[in-house]
């Protein structure tokens, strides 16, 4: 049961001041996003419909902990066929920052592992202004499966290595500061 | 024709063939191909949760394209989609523009973004690259797989339609190969979720082969890195993990149209594909041609443009 007293009816107006969460509150909510979605396709639990419904009615913690704020493979498929241009991929991508946010303040507990490796990916263009393969890629393993997660990732590097595909050091490009520069502009908010 | 050129992370990296073919083909085709200065990452999808860094990233690639001026192509559709975006919105919200300018302490006035495919169909043209064809492909038979962001959302990609594409099915067609019927051709491959949740990364991309195989197929032909990172460098971790034999080789356009140029394997570096692709290039001129599935995709052809 929904209990009023625990929605939060600010919530629809702080995605919406998210940059990509602009648009949530034109949903009228009529699953067009969902019956097209190649994940719900093959997990129900993930549901874009229920997703926006949930966030306009205010429970706020029921959708930044839901697991399958995950499973958004952002192919923009949603986001093509919304007839009241929600742009529904980048919602998602709104509401990600939202409880991103409230993980790293220690409010909530995010099970899922694709902001680990988003942020392990945009830590590694802010250093060096390329994203580093096979560091990252390595370092997830070793973060979320440990040392034999690596191990088991090691097979596939070495084909992609010896294709000459993967380098082992990062690329890093000579405007590094510019890049630090667009990262404290754009934190700014 | 000359333009500016950004390849992106992936194409010095998992997707050097692309890069090559690319560049083989565009030089073939009398494209002049510069390379823009001390470029960076455009965020991928993995900035998602942060649109104006995905954007302000993307835009800094945008200045360096705007000192060359001269149009900016894209073969990756990541990056494209990304560029595209950021330039609109540097045009369009003030606000952003005034942050990004602020922090490279340049004035934008704007680039025109096109991926590679936009530009070898409309901008090149199907009838003058295919005037360059010396070898019919007869014997490949093809499935055309669009993806995602190469044709999605149209307000970002203009080139095609988003829901039924035709444009790679002709440049296909173009080289005498087969292009079968693909009703998978934008479905997504779950490229995104490949390191978060790898097994729905991996029923999604089976699916893909499931139908075109059922079609007949000898191998898809795509238009994005991250794409063939999933169709083709994943390819026998999904045979592993679905206990079953795909054998399908994933080719890039480039990588097609270059054969059909008469380009050498080599040049082409169909040898850096995950799954081998000299079977399929056995294959050339020894197959019979489906003229009933070509009548069909010229049929959806006209039905678009009407």
């Amino acid at each position: 049961m929904i209990k009023s007293d625990d929605l939060d009816p600010n919530f629809k107006y702080e995605i919406s001041k998210e940059p990509g969460g602009e648009n949530i509150k034109k949903c009228f909510n009529c699953t067009g996003c969902t019956v097209g979605c190649p994940l719900t396709e093959i997990d129900k639990s993930y549901n874009p419909r229920r997703i926006l419904r949930k966030a306009l009615l205010g429970m706020r913690k029921e959708v930044l902990t839901d697991d399958s704020l995950w499973l958004c493979a952002s192919c923009y498929t949603c986001y093509e066929r919304c007839p009241q241009d929600v742009k529904i991929t980048e919602v998602i991508g709104a509401i990600r920052a939202i409880a991103q946010r409230e993980a790293k303040a220690g409010i909530i507990k995010i099970n899922n592992n694709k902001p680990v490796f988003d942020n392990l990916f945009i830590n590694s263009v802010k250093s060096n202004g390329k994203w580093y393969e096979a560091g990252v890629s390595g370092t997830f393993m070793l973060k979320t499966k440990g040392i034999g997660g690596a191990i088991g990732y090691a097979p596939m590097g070495l084909e992609l290595f010896k294709k000459g595909k993967l380098s082992i050091l990062p690329h890093k490009i000579k405007g590094t500061k510019e890049i630090k520069r667009i990262f404290e502009e754009v934190e700014k908010k | 024709m000359k333009l500016a050129y950004y390849p992106g992370c992936t194409l010095h990296g998992t997707a050097r063939e692309y890069d090559a073919s690319t560049k083989a083909v565009c030089k073939a085709a009398g494209v002049d191909l510069v390379e823009i200065d001390d470029w960076n990452c455009c965020g991928a999808l993995e900035a998602i949760f942060d649109k104006e860094l995905s954007m302000g990233l993307s835009a800094r690639n945008n200045f360096k394209a705007q000192k060359t001026g001269l149009d900016l192509v894209i073969p990756c559709s990541i990056c494209s989609h990304n560029l595209s975006r950021a330039d609109t919105a540097m045009k369009n919200d003030e606000a952003f523009r005034a942050k990004i300018e602020r922090a490279l302490g340049e004035k934008y006035n704007g680039v025109n973004i096109k991926h590679l495919l936009d530009v070898i169909i409309n901008d090149i043209g199907t009838d003058a690259i295919s005037g360059k064809f010396t070898k019919s492909l007869k014997g490949i038979k093809a499935v055309a797989y669009y993806g995602c962001l190469l044709v999605r959302p149209s307000e970002v990609s203009k080139f095609d339609n988003p829901e039924n594409p035709i444009s790679l099915d002709n440049l296909i067609i173009s080289t005498g190969a087969d292009c079968l019927p693909f009703t998978q051709k934008t479905k997504c491959c779950g490229g995104n979720l490949l390191m978060s949740k790898q097994d729905y990364a991996f029923i999604l991309t089976k699916r893909l082969f499931d139908e075109a195989k059922a079609a007949g197929a000898n191998c898809v032909v795509v238009a994005c890195p991250m794409c063939h990172m999933l169709l083709d460098g994943q390819q026998a971790v999904i045979e592993k993990a679905h206990n079953t034999v795909i054998d399908m080789p994933v080719l890039y356009f480039t990588q097609l149209i270059g054969l059909a140029m008469g380009l050498g394997e080599k040049e082409l570096e169909l040898d850096k594909n995950m799954v081998s692709t000299s079977k399929l290039i056995g294959s050339i001129g020894k197959g019979e041609t489906k003229v009933e599935v070509k009548a069909q995709i010229k049929g959806q052809e006209a039905e678009a443009a009407q």
